[in-house]
């Protein structure tokens, strides 16, 4: 059996968590989301700032 | 509550005990191997600072994060591969996949669009050249060495030193649009560096490989054998370390610095090479001089880039 067999499944559906658990999974999560957002937020931004700096210094993109 | 929610030994043995949380946003910055990224991109920027022309700070900036992302996404395609080797050894135990954190198929989609992300925004951002130099890089790191070469041959890391030494060439060509002299030599000063560097290393892991399989050159040749061929490489490197100067490519500043900061990196070499040890080359000093040699041996490097850059820049 492979370590990917292995993992165990993810999720608040499981059952035999504690409320800890549960609200550890949620932070988790919700820093996962977060994190998520940023690098999207972080990327637009990228190709926003590279669009106007070629489009003002070479007149084009390509 | 513990990051940690199941271990390798526990994946690799019974039914893991606690269910699993999901990972931290901090695992999957780990995957991209972060220290890795830090050499890159020093690497990189030193090949764009000495690069001759000009690029937009802005799009200097955005070249070497793409160098960064592209680099961390073969990290993230390396751990993917070796995920089972990994769980093997003492120094990747704790890695995300091996430690339970990260579903392996989610670490390959992670370096798959990171990859395809770094490439298209560097063309972008720069030209194709720069960017074709790094799709190549990244294929040369995932496919080249992690899966093709690492577990077949003690040369591994010869050849796959060629992955490191990309960044140079990826900064300088993202500002001139082609492949210039100086970058290629910083290539080849990466690419000879990389084999006494993993060698002083698996002088004192070769444990760690050898229950992992990968025939590192102490694992398939012995110690012996590998003490000598720090040393050979070490004084390869030091011609090529200075060529640069003689050569008309950098100056005093840079060639000084190379000269002496090599024949350091020989006198360490020369260390590991002439190491108490027994008949079979395994060390009585616990490999003092390796680990000596491969502490110094990420300073060599980052003073000869450093010395590069300073010497264009005065």
């Amino acid at each position: 059996m492979s370590i990917d067999d292995r993992m165990p499944p993810t999720g608040l559906g499981q059952t035999n968590w504690t409320d800890e658990q549960r609200a550890e999974f949620l932070r988790r999560r919700r820093a996962r989301n977060l994190l998520l957002l940023g690098a999207l937020a972080g990327f637009c931004l990228i190709i926003y700032a590279v669009a106007i700096v070629k489009l003002h210094e070479y007149g084009q993109m390509w | 509550m513990s990051a940690s929610v199941h271990t390798a030994p526990e994946l690799l043995g019974e039914t893991p005990v606690t269910p699993a949380l999901g990972a931290e946003p901090r695992d999957w910055l780990l995957l991209l191997k972060p220290r890795v990224i830090s050499l890159v991109v020093f690497t990189g920027a030193v090949g764009l600072v000495t690069a001759p022309g000009h690029i937009n700070p802005v799009l200097g900036a955005v070249a070497i994060f793409c160098i960064a992302l592209g680099a961390g996404a073969a990290g993230a395609l390396n751990m993917w591969y070796d995920r089972d080797i990994d769980a093997l050894m003492k120094r990747t135990l704790a890695r995300p996949i091996p430690a339970g954190k990260i579903e392996a198929g989610g670490a390959l989609g992670y370096g798959i669009v990171l990859s395809i992300i770094s490439v298209l925004l560097l063309a972008m951002a720069t030209n194709l050249v720069a960017a074709g130099v790094l799709a190549f890089s990244i294929f040369y790191y995932a496919v080249i060495y992690t899966m093709w070469l690492k577990r077949r041959t003690p040369q591994n890391i010869v050849i796959g030193g060629g992955a490191g030494a990309f960044p140079a060439v990826i900064g300088a060509a993202a500002v001139t649009g082609h492949i210039t002299a100086l970058p290629v030599l910083l290539f080849a000063i990466v690419f000879f560096w990389t084999p006494p560097h993993f060698w002083s290393l698996s002088l004192f892991a070769s444990i760690d490989y050898e229950k992992a399989g990968i025939p590192m050159l102490p694992v398939v040749k012995g110690a012996k054998h590998t003490r000598l061929n720090v040393l050979v490489y070490a004084l390869l490197l030091l011609p090529l370390a200075v060529s640069p100067w003689p050569l008309g490519l950098t100056g005093p500043v840079y060639g000084l610095t190379a000269l002496i900061s090599s024949l350091v990196f020989v006198y360490y070499c020369w260390g590991v090479y002439a190491d108490k040890q027994d008949a079979k080359g395994v060390s009585l000093t616990k490999d003092k001089p390796a680990r000596a040699a491969f502490k110094y041996s990420i300073l060599y490097l980052f003073i000869l880039f450093l010395a590069c850059a300073v010497d264009h820049l005065v």
